[in-house]
């Protein structure tokens, strides 16, 4: 087991009557940010909702921060936060009630809970929202409230899936800005993105996965190295054989 | 006829499709459909087949009398006016589904139609959709008519489409009104209330009338038999009876009705399609102002894992009229019941435990759906390092308490009367509520709370359970009280006791048996 990884697979395996994801060996270094990229369909949210604990691998293993997910799930799921696309939300709370419940789950005490529930809310502009249920809130609010959901915990792993899709430019760049101060701050982050540009500016290294499989992976000179190079997007279409 | 694309006529083909989907007929939600479907046509031409053969017997027994008498066109009347409450729920509920539930409207009005075409084949369509049901069991006698040459009865069809037409204008009135003074979240759950109210309406009166006023039949037949005398106010030649007239067939009061309905349809289309391009849609856009708290925010960390999840549930549903207007609305019918059993005293106790079991089953079947099976977030609970038992059982308290607390007085009323048996409907009362919740719990599936109406279509199975598991314990409560007093027949009773408890206690097994959910 590497010490300096946050996320190890070895020989990952999902099948749902066809393989998902298909003996996929990955590892993630600590206060990296990952971006793991695929064409739909690849098998990028299935690894992902293995690696938070909502599915389980039908072969392999994985490790958080050294634990391993099969045999210490809670000690695992303590580690990191998981962010899917749509955010997990309940339309009839408030975000400080959401907050309260988040923390609860994750049982962590009130003391440190309430000044970071403050800063969280503050800092991604929904402090003056407080007070309104999220049923109202815009897609890019929901999306700001979940993600500060995710980080009242303070995770050393942060597991986003398609995190910008849909926001505006000003929240996209929140969201932006926050996943990177978290890596700044010793964090470790791993996202799946559709939008390349966001991959070429954030990662340090890119992970290209393709029918459940790891066909590349590399900072994006690297990456360029085992094509013809260009753009991260010419780089991921040479990848992927897509046109 | 092919009615070209876009055209108002092809709109309301496209509303009565859906209308028809509503009804089962449709091919919705994934594969197996289309077995289920031909089924269903086949239960509903069963039906008809059976209802052409009660008609055959109505019409040429009515037409050996000659012309329809006094007494049938009251009949016909009484009839007509017992379905317009039913007929203005139904109307209550459409007008809330199609202007707010089925989203279709931006895109329908976006489109080059124009929308008083679109206003006028919504309420076409909730005027076909109020009918339908109405001709289903009625038009049997206009089609035996048509066969037998007597003409007159297919006066059903104009007669039943103008009182739905009628019933239609004034339920799009009346949400459109609420809509206007309440706005639309509120519309929604006053619209749900008044139709669930106006659909219960004569099921109401008629418990009101076996248990109450039924002494008064005889005074109020000799009161009454003056003002129905020839001549008199409600006589034959009473405007009162022209629905009954127009429903069988007399030419006169059947165009009168006619045009008195499309004159409303018509009115209401003219004076409320503004409203309905403008005002609806203003009104789902808007966004309600609410004003900060002082003070900032205000946070409650450090609850226990069992009791934040406790609170989450309750909060949500304490936010949710429309889910607690549904919930209740569901156990409207048994309110007579329970009232009646608490006027009667000391001998309605076995009949009350018995009714509070299956109210409280079923209020707690109720609950689970909507905080096991509902669940908005399944992902973020199971994403948590906590244990999944511990929040599967702070939903369980979740869901059970409220059915108690809602039953503790009743049941301090019969401890109090009774002690034993007070302790004996309590002990009832908490295995019917901890049995439902249980049944949920094992075979409910992951659904969504905006389907809470239609839950027993998702899972028929697991309601079937819980229908069962509320009246076994139902049946269990009666007959073990019934037996406290009454020692000649106790032995009976407790064997016929046994047998409710065991069955009850099967439905638990089978559930158990058939969960779909890790325990």
């Amino acid at each position: 087991m590497n010490d300096d990884a946050a996320l190890t697979m070895v020989s990952l395996c999902k099948s749902f009557g066809r393989p998902a994801v298909d003996r996929l060996d990955l590892s993630v270094r600590r206060g990296e940010l990952y971006a793991l990229l695929g064409p739909n369909g690849a098998g990028k949210t299935t690894t992902l909702r293995m690696v938070a604990g909502l599915l389980a691998p039908d072969a392999g293993s994985i490790a958080v921060l050294g634990i391993d997910l099969a045999a210490d799930p809670a000690g695992a799921k303590r580690k990191m936060a998981y962010l899917p696309d749509e955010p997990m939300l309940y339309a009839k709370l408030k975000p400080t009630e959401y907050l309260e419940f988040v923390a609860g789950l994750w049982g962590i005490d009130a003391a440190e809970a309430e000044p970071r529930a403050r800063r969280l809310l503050d800092w991604l502009d929904l402090g003056k929202h407080a007070h309104e249920l999220t049923e109202g809130f815009s897609r890019g609010m929901k999306q700001k409230l979940a993600l500060a959901g995710a980080l009242i915990h303070e995770p050393e792993l942060l597991i986003l899936d398609e995190p910008l899709t849909g926001l505006d430019a000003a929240a996209a760049r929140q969201v932006k800005d926050l996943l990177l101060a978290h890596v700044d701050g010793g964090g470790t982050v791993i996202l799946t993105t559709h939008i390349l540009e966001v991959a070429e500016r954030l990662a340090q290294r890119i992970g290209i996965i393709q029918h459940g499989r790891l066909i590349a992976q590399g900072t994006l000179e690297e990456l360029r190295g085992q094509t013809q190079g260009g753009t991260l997007e010419e780089v991921f279409l040479q990848l992927t054989g897509q046109p | 006829m092919i009615a070209p694309a876009g055209s108002a006529l092809w709109l309301l083909r496209h509303e009565v499709k859906l209308f028809l989907y509503g009804a089962g007929f449709g091919g919705r939600r994934g594969t197996g459909k289309r077995r289920s479907n031909k089924l269903n046509i086949l239960v509903w031409l069963a039906a008809a087949a059976l209802l052409h053969g009660f008609a055959f017997a109505i019409v040429a027994g009515v037409e050996r009398h000659g012309a329809p008498p006094q007494q049938l066109i009251m009949v016909a009347t009484g009839i007509l006016a017992a379905a317009l409450p039913m007929m203005l729920s139904s109307g209550l509920k459409a007008s809330v589904e199609v202007l707010f539930t089925r989203g279709d409207l931006d895109l329908l009005l976006s489109s080059p139609l124009p929308s008083r075409s679109i206003f006028t084949v919504r309420l076409a369509g909730i005027t076909v959709g109020i009918a339908g049901v109405y001709l289903f069991f009625l038009s049997p006698l206009a089609h035996v008519g048509l066969v037998l040459g007597q003409f007159h009865w297919l006066a059903i069809y104009p007669g039943v489409l103008s009182m739905a037409a009628v019933t239609a204008a004034l339920a799009m009135l009346l949400t459109l009104g609420l809509v206007r003074l309440l706005g639309v979240r509120r519309t929604r759950v006053v619209a749900q209330v008044l139709g669930a109210l106006s659909g219960a309406l004569l099921f109401l009166v008629s418990q009101l009338y076996s248990t109450t006023l039924r002494g008064l039949t005889d005074r109020a037949a000799n009161w009454l038999a003056p003002l129905l005398a020839p001549g008199a106010p409600l006589g034959p030649d009473s405007m009162l009876w022209l629905p009954g007239h127009a429903l069988l067939g007399a030419p006169g009061p059947l165009l009168l009705l006619s045009l008195a309905s499309l004159a409303a349809f018509l009115l209401t289309v003219h004076f409320t399609h503004g409203f309905f391009v403008h005002g609806v849609q203003q009104a789902v856009s808007a966004v309600r102002a609410t004003q900060a708290p002082a003070g900032g925010m205000r946070f409650d960390f450090g609850r226990s894992l069992a009791r934040t999840v406790m609170v989450k549930e309750w909060r949500l549903i304490a936010r949710d009229p429309q889910l607690i207007s549904q919930v209740l609305l569901q156990l409207l019918y048994l309110l007579p019941m329970c009232a009646l059993l608490f006027v009667k005293g000391p001998d309605s106790l076995p009949g009350l435990a018995s009714a509070l079991a299956f109210l409280c089953a079923s209020l707690t079947a109720s609950l689970a759906w909507i905080i096991i099976s509902a669940e908005d977030a399944p992902d973020l609970l199971l994403a948590a390092p906590c244990s999944q038992r511990t929040i599967q059982r702070a939903k369980l308290a979740a869901v059970a308490l409220p059915p108690l607390l809602v039953v503790a007085l009743p049941l301090l009323w019969i401890a109090l009367r009774h002690p034993l048996a007070g302790m004996l409907a309590s002990l009832v009362v908490t295995a019917a509520v901890a049995s439902a919740a249980l049944i949920v719990l094992w075979c409910g599936r992951p659904s969504a709370r905006s389907d809470f109406k239609v839950r027993a279509k998702g899972n028929f199975f697991s309601n079937l359970l819980e229908t069962l598991n509320a009246a076994a314990w139902a049946g269990f409560g009666f007959l073990l009280l019934s037996s406290i007093d009454s020692m000649a027949r106790a032995m009976p009773l407790l064997l016929g006791a046994a047998g409710a408890f065991a069955a009850a206690l099967l439905m638990l097994l089978v559930a158990w048996l058939a969960r779909t959910r890790a325990g």
